[in-house]
């Protein structure tokens, strides 16, 4: 009764109510920054006075935005492909293992997604003051690699507990070379979780914040981290104007994601 | 099917086609880099802690004794609990609807949440610092209706954290428990109605009782995760209103302090830990953490 419409009388009213309104809280500021990162109002004021693109020609007249856009994709792009191969490598280790401590191997992985990322970025920013890698795209992705090597382990890790083993073996039956199987058979059969590894590592690198201001210097900045100081000093629209892109990123990725699982599907 | 292509890729060399390792070993890089760039890191601070500037319990006793240090271990507490009830009472009216939602509207909510959940966290935080300034349309559309004569502080303050927390914590609780409600088996809540339970005793005594691991689950999550945010509770709570991660970053960064900023995320790390060997007591799986 209560998992069907007919049976919730005035009730189902209620929760379409409540689903609706909250459908609205979470597209709210989203759409209202991108509305008025077009007003021409330098305090933000709503509705605005007047349509610009004036944040925009800011936005790209300054060489820093671009600079620190720059860093991150670079940054984000070599994260993503070291996080899945080694997260690729050590998913088979805990997938295809009957060791003793596999279980606890398998929690120690994924602890860098439990505690606070806080942490790890001030312990972090300690060590690499020490050994000289603090302000430097090495240590940015020595530790942007940290936070996004669970998503991979998870994401591959999972595709490859789906995966029938049996086939592997089949394939070295036939007299490939276990590595050749595991290259040529396995790895294209689980293309769907390594993809997903590979969004959700570019992702965590592109949007990490926490790690990254103390990761940063005046000089080597991310995107999140010249958003971040900017922020501190005011709220100028030209944050809008980048947040407005950013968000148009963000559309248009989820796009490719629901194309690619749906191609993958269909085949 | 795949020969022809097969045919293409060179072999691997003889050497390489060989070789065979154990999968511990596969193992070993990423163990390797965790144990050099994540335990070893937050082992050496948590160290300082007792060790700096001299070896005791100082920085500890510093800490605990103090009402300012007491005064945000309080207020993270307390915006953790209020963003953990929020979300779960909003939460779970939204799920149990996108269990029923016809395809077409189911999707577009949930394309809704996923845009919200995969929007940069800076981004959503200063949207919502513009939404929540004195000027912002939330005061002004208060304003307008009459309802308030002067704009409500809501920036700069806890109000502000609670609502900015809440908005980003929203997805962690309703896409969880929209699996947990997928799962129930409508024809024991049939069952319910034919034995003559009203709406509300089907709800109380069968629905709710069967949604609890979930909503229990989901609640743990958001409130670990509340505990150590960093971003939205300095920007949305001002300088005045500290949280705890805020503290171990001001310690560390402008007072360089490393004692008493290992000593602060000792306490972080204890209570996190200690909720999440709960969470894994209770499920016996690993809640999905975030930033």
């Amino acid at each position: 009764m209560l998992l069907h419409w007919n049976g919730l009388g005035w009730w189902r009213w209620c929760l379409v109510a409540t689903t609706a309104a909250v459908a609205c809280f979470l597209l709210l500021p989203i759409v209202f920054i991108a509305a008025l990162s077009f007003g021409s109002s330098q305090w933000l004021i709503f509705p605005p006075p007047d349509w610009t693109l004036r944040w925009y020609q800011e936005l790209l007249a300054d060489p820093r935005w671009l600079e620190s856009a720059w860093t991150s994709l670079k940054i984000a792009l070599v994260v993503s492909a070291l996080s899945v191969f080694v997260g690729t490598i050590a998913a088979f280790g805990l997938v295809r293992g009957a060791f003793p401590a596999r279980n606890a191997l398998k929690a120690f992985f994924l602890t860098p997604m439990i505690l606070p990322v806080v942490v790890l970025a001030v312990a972090l920013y300690a060590f690499f003051l020490r050994i000289g890698l603090d302000g430097t795209i090495t240590g940015f992705v020595v530790a942007h690699l940290v936070v996004a090597l669970p998503y991979s382990i998870l994401a591959i890790g999972g595709a490859l507990e789906g995966f029938d083993k049996s086939i592997e073996d089949a394939a070295i039956l036939c007299g490939a070379a276990p590595l050749e199987a595991a290259l040529r058979v396995t790895v294209p059969a689980i293309a769907n979780g390594l993809f997903s590894a590979a969004v959700f590592s570019f992702l965590a690198s592109w949007d990490e914040v926490v790690v990254a201001i103390f990761m940063a210097s005046p000089t080597l900045q991310t995107l999140p981290v010249k958003i971040w100081a900017t922020l501190r000093q005011d709220l100028t629209p030209v944050v809008a104007a980048a947040s407005t892109i950013l968000i148009v990123f963000t559309l248009a990725l989820m796009l490719v994601v629901a194309l690619v699982r749906k191609v993958a599907k269909s085949t | 099917m795949r020969s022809a292509d097969m045919g293409l890729v060179a072999r691997p060399a003889r050497a390489v086609r060989t070789l065979r390792l154990s999968p511990f070993t596969l193992t070993i890089p990423a163990s390797a880099l965790l144990i050099i760039f994540f335990t070893i890191p937050v082992l050496v601070l948590l160290l300082r802690s007792v060790l700096e500037p001299e070896p005791g319990l100082g920085n500890y006793a510093a800490l605990l004794g103090s009402t300012t240090y007491l005064r945000i271990f309080s207020n993270t507490f307390i915006v953790s609990a209020v963003v953990t009830l929020v979300t779960l009472a909003i939460g779970f009216p939204v799920a149990w609807t996108l269990a029923l939602l016809p395809p077409f509207a189911g999707q577009l909510v949930f394309g809704i949440i996923l845009l919200s959940m995969w929007t940069n966290l800076l981004v959503r935080t200063y949207a919502w610092m513009v939404l929540l300034q004195r000027t912002g349309i939330i005061n002004k559309t208060l304003m307008g209706l009459g309802l308030i004569s002067e704009p409500l502080p809501l920036v700069n303050n806890l109000t502000g954290v609670t609502i900015g927390m809440t908005y980003i914590m929203l997805p962690f609780v309703i896409l969880p428990l929209y699996g947990v409600v997928r799962k129930i088996d409508g024809s024991i809540l049939q069952a319910a109605a034919l034995c003559g339970a009203t709406r509300f005793q089907a709800l109380r005594l069968v629905f709710l009782p069967l949604v609890q691991p979930g909503l229990v689950a989901g609640g743990l999550m958001v409130f670990v995760m509340s505990l150590g945010y960093f971003i939205t509770p300095a920007l949305l709570g001002g300088t005045a209103n500290m949280m705890l991660a805020e503290l171990i970053t001001q310690f560390v960064q402008s007072l360089v302090n490393w004692g008493m900023g290992g000593a602060a995320a000792l306490v972080l790390l204890t209570v996190t830990l200690a909720l999440y060997a709960l969470q894994l007591r209770l499920f016996g799986t690993a809640g999905l953490g975030g930033r």
